[in-house]
């Protein structure tokens, strides 16, 4: 890539309120470390703490997401660090008119997941606070296995963290996958 | 039996189980990468200190500024084992300390001990110094 063209892609970004942008291979450690200075950052932003941990929870929740389901992965999964699997993800994080912010993540997945995925996170859209609350404890309460991997629990997570509901779409990619984001607002 | 002592990390709490006082505390932060692993070697030494503590008093506190959603799920393992204790006749009281200015650790606290009974449950809000 030209220096010009990174340049325009970093201009673009910026323009949308781009203020972390991760996009490639992500494994724990990467969430360790960008963690770490997206934390620092709403610090020196002086946020308020509910809202520091908000941004923080949600975007623990769309790595964690992305590290377990994205279905564009490389190496095993296996114990050693340097065999271990790694999959492939895009993180944003956005402030929008210097008010709120905004988390989005996508990654790849099976044509197969998105009926379940659609009818897990339309449901979610339409619950109140206290639903989620309920649905929260209710998720716990069931165990990891009832929605695989616990992925549900990390969903309501999310919706209950943000201040308004979750935003979710599906991009075409090829036979056999598409491009799976979602856009929560804190 | 021996007080476990855990330092916490950038994704995981302190933990300090005195268990010769009867005084439990979880602090800090919560997310590891493999919240199961991490909290094994806890739910065991608790587990083995609740099996002997008979008609004895135990206090916890959760001082918790922000754990994810695999570690709710340990927060509460370690609620129903707490309960079980006080089922059995254990005197113990449960403190949920929370930063006043986040009310969302103040709701959590709420979820995660509601199903006590036997245990008492408190909801403590924690001064306000950063």
């Amino acid at each position: 890539m030209q220096a010009n063209e990174l340049h325009g892609l970093r201009t673009f970004m910026r323009g949308h309120g781009v203020i972390f942008a991760y996009s490639g291979y992500v494994n724990e450690q990467v969430l360790s470390g960008v963690g770490e200075a997206v934390k620092q950052k709403l610090v020196l932003e002086e946020a308020d703490r509910k809202t520091m941990r908000s941004v923080f929870a949600v975007f623990v929740e769309q790595m964690q997401n992305i590290i377990r389901y994205s279905a564009e992965k490389i190496g095993d999964h296996d114990e050693t660090q340097e065999g271990r699997e790694l999959r492939y993800g895009v993180l944003t994080i956005g402030q929008e008119d210097g008010a709120g912010y905004t988390v989005h993540a996508g990654n790849l997945i099976e044509k197969s997941d998105i009926r379940r995925l659609r009818e897990r996170l339309s449901d979610l859209k339409e619950m109140s606070h206290d639903e989620l609350r309920a649905a929260y404890k209710a998720q716990l309460k069931a165990g990891p296995d009832e929605f695989s991997k616990g992925a549900g629990i990390g969903f309501i997570e999310i919706a209950r963290r943000a201040s308004e509901p979750l935003d979710f779409d599906f991009s075409e990619v090829d036979d056999n996958h598409v491009f799976f984001a979602l856009r929560a607002r804190v | 039996m021996d007080n476990l002592y855990i330092e916490a990390t950038d994704r995981s709490p302190a933990v300090s189980f005195e268990f010769s006082k009867g005084h439990l505390q979880l602090s800090g932060e919560s997310y590891p990468e493999d919240a199961n692993g991490f909290y094994k070697p806890i739910f065991e030494a608790l587990d083995s200190y609740l099996d002997d503590l008979g008609s004895g008093e135990c206090r916890f506190d959760f001082e918790l500024i922000y754990f994810n959603s695999s570690s709710a799920k340990a927060i509460m393992t370690m609620m129903d084992k707490l309960e079980e204790a006080a089922a059995s006749g254990a005197a113990v009281n449960v403190h949920w300390r929370y930063d006043v200015e986040d009310d969302n650790m103040k709701e959590l606290g709420e979820e995660l001990g509601e199903d006590l009974e036997e245990a008492s449950f408190h909801l403590e809000e924690l001064d306000d110094d950063g």
